[in-house]
C-alpha cells in the first residue's frame, strides 16, 4: 500500500470504520512508515481538538417557540397567514384596504344607475346648445333607434302628415325589451358624448312620403312592457344617461314598477324632429301650461302631447325666426338642455320637448 | 445519548405518532441543542440557526404520523436539519453570512465576542476553521466529530454512500489539521 492510499484511509482507520482486511493493510503500512504514523498522530490530535468544541445550546425559549408554532392555529389566523405570509413582500393592510374600497366603489357605481345618472347629467344641465351642436356627428345606431321609436308618440293630424320616418322600421319596431337589449349591445356608440344634431342628419328627408299609418304603429311599449331586469335596466340607463337632462332618482314615485320603459319611450320621441330639448321642471302641470303659452306666444303650435309617468312629451312647430327666442324662454320653465338640434333649421322648426 | 435512546422507545413513538402535544414537547426538549447545534455550525448565525431548527421541528411534527421508525429519531431529525441547512446554503438565502464567524466565536453559552476571545485563541481558531470548511465537508465533520454520529448514520441522514462519507470526512479533517497546525503538539 502506498502512502497516498494509506493516508486516504487514515481518518476511517482512526474511527475503526475500515473493513478488517483494509484495516490490516493500513496497519502494516503504518508499521513501516514513520511519516504516515506522524500523519495519523496529527489527525488524531485534530479530532481530539474538535471534541473540545463546546456543544452549542439552543437559545432560551426555543422549546416554547417551537411548541407554540406547532399548535394548530385558529381558522382566522390561518386565513390571515394565507393572505399575507406567503408573499416575500407582505401586503400592507392599509393599501389592501384602499384597493378593496376602491373596487367596492366602482362596483356600487356600476350597479347603481342613479349614481351614474347624476354623475353624468349634472355637469351638462347648463350646457350651451351651440356648443353641443358643434360636437362630432352622432353615431348611426342612435339615429336609427330614434327613428324607429318615434311611433310611440301620439301625433296630431298635422304631425301625421309630416314625413316622420321609415314606415317599415316602425312596423317592425322591436319590443321594449329587444330594444333595450340591442342598445346594450352598442355601448361604444352610446358612450359617445351626447350627440348634437345626430339623428337628424340621417333621418329621412322632410319631403319624404307621409307616414299615413303612424297612429296605427305600435303603441308605446312602456306601460305594457314588462319591467326590464335590473341588469338590462342598468345597461340601458348607462347608455341613455347622456341624453337625460336632470337626474331622475330611481326611487321616485312610480318608478318602481316599470321605470325604464316610460323613459325609453320619452327618449325615443325624437324621430324626425328638428330639435329635441329636455327640461327639468318642478311642477309639470304648471310647466305644461307655461309651455303651451310660450308656444302660442312665439307663433307656433302644439302638434302632439303625451303624458307619461316621468315625463310629458310635447311636440310643437315653432317658426324658425322666433325659435331662438323660444328656446331662451324655456329657461323660465326650468333647467333645459338641447339634446339634439339640426344645424340648418327649416322655416317651421319641429321641436320635441320633454318635461320631467 | 440516553435521551435519544429513550426517544426511540416504541411507546414514545406511538405517542408522537398519535399527535400527543406532550410527547412532541419532550422530543423538542431532548433534541433542541443537537438540532440547533448542527444548524448553527452550518449556517454560522444564531438567529438563522434558530429559524432553521424551528422549521426542522415543525417539519418533523407534520411528518411524525408517517415516521416508520426505520431510522433512529435522532438520525431522522439530523437528516431534516441537514437538508434544510444545505438547501438554504445552496439557495444563497444568507442574510447574515458575514456575521457567521463572529457568531461561531460565541457559540457556547452566548457570551459576548470579547469574552469568547478570552476563552482562548484555540477555541476561536477551531470555530473559524470549521466555519471555513466547504459545506459538504462541514456537515460531515459536524455530524461525526461534534455530534458523534456513526458513518452509517451520516450516510443515511445525508443520503450518501458510505465511501463518500468516509472521503469527505477525511478531507475535512485534513483541512482542519492544516489550519490548526500551530495548536498541535
Amino acid at each position: 500500500m502506498s502512502c497516498h492510499d494509506a493516508r486516504e484511509s487514515l481518518s476511517a482507520f482512526l474511527d475503526e470504520a475500515l473493513a478488517p482486511e483494509e484495516r490490516q493493510r493500513v496497519a502494516q503500512h503504518l508499521e513501516g512508515c514513520p511519516e504516515c504514523r506522524r500523519e495519523l498522530a496529527r489527525l488524531e490530535q485534530t479530532v481530539a481538538l474538535l471534541h473540545r468544541v463546546e456543544p452549542a445550546r439552543a437559545p432560551v425559549g426555543f422549546v416554547d417557540a417551537v411548541t407554540a408554532a406547532a399548535r394548530p392555529r385558529p381558522w382566522y389566523r390561518r386565513v390571515v397567514a394565507a393572505v399575507f405570509l406567503p408573499f416575500s413582500v407582505k401586503l400592507p393592510a392599509e393599501a389592501t384596504a384602499l384597493v378593496m374600497v376602491a373596487l367596492l366603489a366602482v362596483y356600487v357605481f356600476d350597479r347603481t344607475p342613479a349614481l351614474q345618472e347624476s354623475a353624468r347629467t349634472q355637469p351638462e344641465v347648463r350646457e350651451d346648445p351651440r356648443e353641443k351642436s358643434a360636437r362630432p356627428a352622432p353615431p348611426t345606431a342612435l339615429t336609427d333607434r330614434f327613428a324607429r321609436d318615434s311611433s310611440s308618440i301620439e301625433r296630431s293630424p298635422e304631425s301625421k302628415a309630416r314625413p316622420l320616418e321609415k314606415e317599415q322600421d316602425r312596423r317592425e319596431a322591436p319590443t321594449a325589451r329587444e330594444r333595450i337589449a340591442s342598445e346594450a349591445e352598442t355601448p361604444k356608440q352610446e358612450a359617445a358624448p351626447a350627440p348634437a344634431a345626430p339623428r337628424l342628419d340621417t333621418a329621412p328627408p322632410v319631403a319624404a312620403p307621409p307616414a299615413a299609418t303612424a297612429p296605427a304603429a305600435p303603441t308605446s311599449p312602456a306601460p305594457g312592457a314588462a319591467p326590464p331586469v335590473a341588469k338590462d335596466e342598468g345597461a340601458f340607463q348607462k347608455s341613455q344617461a347622456e341624453n337625460r337632462q336632470a337626474p331622475v332618482p330611481p326611487t321616485a314615485e312610480g318608478s318602481r314598477g316599470a321605470p325604464a320603459a316610460p323613459r325609453l319611450a320619452a327618449k325615443r320621441a325624437a324621430p324626425s324632429a328638428d330639435a329635441v330639448t329636455g327640461i327639468a321642471v318642478r311642477d309639470r302641470d304648471a310647466a305644461e301650461r307655461d309651455l303651451a303659452e310660450l308656444i302660442a306666444r312665439v307663433g307656433g303650435r302644439e302638434t302632439g302631447r303625451r303624458r307619461e309617468q316621468e315625463a310629458t312629451i310635447v311636440e310643437a312647430v315653432v317658426p324658425q325666426p322666433r325659435y331662438a327666442e323660444f328656446t331662451q324662454s324655456l329657461a323660465r320653465l326650468g333647467a333645459w338642455r338641447v339634446e339634439a338640434e339640426r344645424p340648418d333649421l327649416p322655416a317651421q322648426v319641429h321641436v320635441i320637448l320633454r318635461l320631467q | 445519548m440516553r435521551e435519544a435512546e429513550a426517544g426511540d422507545a416504541p411507546r414514545f413513538l406511538a405517542r408522537l405518532r398519535a399527535g400527543e402535544t406532550a410527547a412532541f414537547e419532550e422530543l423538542v426538549i431532548t433534541y433542541q441543542h443537537r438540532v440547533f447545534g448542527v444548524a448553527v455550525r452550518m449556517l454560522g448565525n444564531a438567529a438563522e440557526a434558530q429559524e432553521v431548527a424551528q422549521e426542522a421541528f415543525l417539519r418533523a411534527h407534520r411528518a411524525l404520523a408517517d415516521f416508520r421508525g426505520d431510522a433512529k429519531l435522532s438520525t431522522w431529525l439530523y437528516a431534516i436539519t441537514s437538508r434544510l441547512c444545505l438547501n438554504r446554503l445552496a439557495k444563497g438565502e444568507r442574510r447574515l453570512r458575514r456575521q457567521g464567524e463572529e457568531t461561531l466565536l460565541r457559540l457556547a453559552g452566548g457570551e459576548r465576542p470579547d469574552v469568547a476571545v478570552e476563552r482562548g485563541e484555540l477555541e476561536a481558531a477551531l470555530q473559524r476553521a470549521i466555519a471555513e470548511l466547504p459545506e459538504e465537508r462541514r456537515i460531515v465533520v459536524v455530524l461525526r466529530d461534534l455530534e458523534g454520529l456513526s458513518y452509517e448514520e451520516i450516510a443515511e441522514a445525508l443520503d450518501l454512500e458510505l465511501g463518500t462519507v468516509r472521503s469527505r470526512l477525511h478531507r475535512a479533517r485534513a483541512d482542519l489539521k492544516d489550519k490548526l497546525e500551530r495548536f498541535l503538539p
